[in-house]
C-alpha cells in the first residue's frame, strides 16, 4: 500500500468514524484507523535479538521532533516514549533507544552523522526521522531521494535493521511547504529497499482530521503538554509497529 | 497563405499555453490531475517546455529585430524584456514574503516551530531582500524565472556570437553542459548550502540549443536534416521513456504495478538537466516538429484558442498561475481535498488563466488599433446599437 491510496482510505475511515464503527474521540485518543498499521516487512536482525533475548539498542536519529524540545524534556521526546512501550511489550529484554536527534539537518547531513552518532552506538535497529527540513528548504527531490539511499546502503551493509519516519502534518504549514513530493520520494525509496515507514504524516493527518490534539484552541502554556501527548502516542504506535515486524 | 517566416506559429503560443497550464497544475501537491500532465507521463516537464519555447520564440523575436534595426536595438529589447521579467519576479517575491510571513506569526503549534522555519528570512530581512532582488534567494517555485532572465541577459551575446557561425555557441554550450553532468557543478544560493534550483550552468543548454535552432529558421531552414534516421529514432527513444514512466506513475498508485527499471533509472536529477531529461525531451520536440505542421487545423480551433492566448501572454499567465496554484493549495488545505473539490481548484485556476489571457488579449487588439477610426467606428456602432 503506498500513501497515494492514504486519502482515500482517510475518506473511509472518516466515513466510518461517522457511522460509529470506530471509538468515538476522547476513548481512544492515539487510534488509527487499522490500514495504517499495517506492516508488511520485517526487521529480521532486531527479531533475532528479540528471540534470543539479547540486550537490543535503538538509534533515533532524526530532526527537532525526534529531539523533541516541543514537548520540554527529552523524556517526553518520542524515542523515549517508544522505549517505554517496548519494555512493556518485551518485558524480559533490556531495550534502550538513544536520541540522536538534532535539529534542522537535511538528510544528507544526517547521513554525514552516522559514522560518529549512529554506528558507534552498536544499534540493532535505526529509526531514522527524515525529510522535514529537506522539503522547508526545497531541496531537490531527486537529491533527498539519493541521499536516502545512501543513508539505508550504509546501515544494510552492516547488517543492521532501519526504519524510516516520514514527515509531521501540520494544517497551516501545509499550506506554504509542498511535503508531497517528498513524502512521494520517501516511500518510494522505502519501497525499492523493502523498508518500512511509520507513515507519521497520515496518521497526524488523521488525527487533525478528527479534531484531535487542536493547538489552535488551546492556552500557550498548555502547547507543550499537547505536544507530549502527541510525541507518546507516535512512539506507542510505532512500538506497535516493530511488534508486528518482528513477529 | 502568409508567408511562413513573417506569421506567427501558433504551435509556439499552443504548447507554450500548455506548458503554463501543467505547470499551475503540477504545483499542487496532491492534484489528481497532475496524473495527467508531462510530469506523470515523460521523465521531464513543463519546465523543459517553457524553457525551449522561449528560447526558441527569443531567437525569432530578436533575431528578425537585429536584422531590422541592429544590434544595438535588438539588445536593448532583450534587455527591457529581461527587466520585465525581472520586476515581475519581484513581484512574486512580495507575494510570498506576505503569505509566509502571515502564516509563520499566526503559527501556534510548538512542535513545528524549530523545524518548520520557513520564515526563517525574517530574522534577517535586510539580507534576505537584497538576496532575493540579485535572484539569489529563490523560495521554491520562484526558481524558474531567475533563469529565464539570466538566458535573456547573456542572449544577445549568444545571438550576435552565433550569426558569426552557430557553433561558436554550440559548442561551448555542450562542453559547459557536460562539465556539469561530470562534475556535478552546482551555483550557490541564498541561504547558505543551497543552490540554484534550475543550474543555469546545465539549464543553458536547453535554452540555447532552443535559440540556434530558432536562429535556424530566420536563415531559411525548416526541415530537419536526417529526417529518415533521426524521426524514428526520437519515436522509439520517447516511446520508451514514456512507457517506463508511465509504469512508475501506476507504481505509485498501485504498489503491486512493477515499476520498469525503477532501481536503476530513478530518481534523474532535474537540478542539472540530467540527459535521460534532456534526450527524450528532444525526441518529443522531433515527433512535434514533425507530425503538427504549422497550419495544423487544430491550431485553429476555438477549443485550442485559449491555450494560444495563454502561450502568447506567457509571463502575465505565469505569474498568475504560480498565485493560483498557491490560493488552489491553501484552498486544499484548509476545505479538503476530495477528488470534486481538486477538480473545482483546477477547473477554477484554468478558467481565470484562461480569462485573463483573453483579456489581456482583447486589451491589446484594441491598443493596436488606429484611434482614430477606432473611435469612429466604434461610435457608429454603438448608434447602431442604439437605434
Amino acid at each position: 500500500m503506498t500513501r497515494r491510496s492514504y486519502p482515500a482510505i482517510a475518506v473511509l475511515v472518516t466515513a466510518a468514524f461517522f457511522l460509529g464503527l470506530f471509538p468515538a474521540r476522547g476513548e481512544h485518543a492515539c487510534e488509527v484507523p487499522p490500514e495504517m498499521m499495517q506492516v508488511s516487512v520485517k526487521l529480521p536482525h532486531l527479531a533475532a535479538r528479540l528471540h534470543a533475548r539479547e540486550p537490543v539498542n535503538i538509534v533515533a536519529i532524526g530532526g527537532a521532533s525526534t529531539t523533541g524540545t516541543a514537548a520540554g524534556s527529552p523524556d517526553l521526546a518520542y524515542p523515549h516514549r517508544l522505549q517505554l512501550a517496548l519494555a512493556k511489550f518485551f518485558p524480559d529484554v533490556p531495550i534502550t533507544v538513544v536520541n540522536k536527534g538534532v535539529p534542522r539537518q537535511s538528510t544528507r547531513q544526517m547521513v554525514g552523522r552516522f559514522a560518529t552518532d549512529v554506528i558507534p552506538e552498536d544499534p540493532i535497529l535505526v529509526v531514522w526521522e527524515t525529510g522535514i527540513s529537506d522539503a522547508v528548504r526545497g531541496i531537490e527531490v531527486e537529491d533527498f531521494a539519493s541521499g536516502l539511499q545512501a543513508g539505508i546502503d550504509e546501515i544494510k551493509n552492516r547488517s543492521i535493521d532501519i526504519l524510516l519516519v516520514d514527515m509531521q502534518f501540520s494544517r497551516s504549514t501545509a499550506t506554504v511547504i509542498d511535503f508531497e513530493r517528498y513524502l512521494t520520494a520517501l516511500h518510494r525509496v522505502a519501497n525499492l529497499n523493502e523498508i518500512y515507514v511509520f507513515p507519521r504524516y497520515e496518521m497526524m493527518r488523521y488525527w487533525s482530521e478528527q479534531n484531535m490534539f487542536n493547538f489552535d484552541e488551546v492556552a500557550a502554556e498548555e502547547r507543550a503538554r499537547l505536544a507530549a501527548r502527541v510525541y507518546d502516542c507516535l512512539g506507542h504506535k510505532l512500538a506497535q509497529a516493530i511488534r508486528l515486524a518482528v513477529r | 497563405m502568409p508567408d511562413p517566416s513573417t506569421s506567427r506559429d501558433l504551435r509556439l503560443d499552443f504548447f507554450r499555453g500548455v506548458a503554463l497550464i501543467f505547470i499551475f497544475i503540477d504545483h499542487i501537491p496532491e492534484n489528481i490531475l497532475s496524473y495527467f500532465t508531462l510530469e506523470a507521463l515523460g521523465f521531464f516537464d513543463a519546465a523543459e517546455v517553457f524553457i525551449f519555447i522561449s528560447g526558441f520564440t527569443a531567437a525569432l523575436v530578436y533575431g528578425r529585430r537585429l536584422v531590422e534595426k541592429g544590434a544595438l536595438y535588438a539588445t536593448a529589447q532583450v534587455l527591457r524584456r529581461a527587466w520585465q521579467l525581472y520586476v515581475a519576479h519581484v513581484f512574486l517575491f512580495v507575494i510570498f514574503i506576505a503569505e509566509v510571513s502571515y502564516t509563520a506569526t499566526t503559527f501556534k503549534n510548538p512542535m513545528y516551530n524549530e523545524e518548520m522555519r520557513v520564515a526563517d528570512f525574517l530574522d534577517e530581512p535586510h539580507v534576505a531582500v537584497v538576496q532575493a532582488l540579485l535572484l539569489q534567494f529563490q523560495p521554491t517555485f520562484l526558481d524558474i524565472l531567475p533563469l529565464y532572465i539570466l538566458m535573456l541577459v547573456i542572449f544577445p551575446v549568444v545571438l550576435l556570437i552565433a550569426r558569426r557561425h552557430p557553433l561558436l555557441v554550440l559548442l561551448p554550450s555542450v562542453l559547459l553542459y557536460v562539465a556539469v553532468q561530470v562534475f556535478a557543478i552546482s551555483v550557490p544560493a541564498y541561504p547558505e548550502g543551497h543552490v540554484w534550483y534550475f543550474n543555469p550552468l546545465a539549464w543553458q543548454f536547453l535554452f540555447v540549443s532552443a535559440a540556434l535552432l530558432g536562429h535556424a529558421r530566420i536563415r531559411g531552414q525548416t526541415s530537419l536534416p536526417g529526417a529518415g534516421v533521426i524521426v524514428p529514432a526520437a519515436a522509439v527513444i520517447f516511446a520508451a521513456a514514456f512507457l517506463i514512466k508511465l509504469s512508475w506513475t501506476l507504481h505509485g498508485v498501485w504498489d503491486t504495478f512493477p515499476g520498469l527499471l525503477l532501481k536503476q533509472l530513478w530518481p534523474i536529477n532535474k537540478n542539472n538537466l540530467s540527459p535521460l531529461r534532456l534526450v527524450p525531451f528532444y525526441a518529443l520536440v522531433v515527433l512535434v516538429v514533425t507530425y503538427v505542421p504549422r497550419d495544423a487545423r487544430f491550431l485553429q480551433n476555438a477549443a485550442a484558442r485559449p491555450w494560444v492566448l495563454c502561450g502568447q501572454q506567457s509571463l502575465e499567465i505565469f505569474c498568475l498561475g504560480i498565485i493560483l496554484s498557491a490560493l488552489g493549495h491553501f484552498a486544499l488545505t484548509e476545505y479538503g481535498a476530495s477528488v470534486p473539490m481538486q477538480l473545482a481548484v483546477n477547473a477554477a485556476g484554468i478558467a481565470m488563466m484562461f480569462l485573463t489571457a483573453w483579456v489581456i488579449a482583447w486589451y491589446k487588439t484594441v491598443d493596436r488599433m488606429p484611434v482614430l477610426r477606432a473611435a469612429t467606428t466604434s461610435a457608429r456602432s454603438s448608434d447602431r446599437a442604439a437605434q
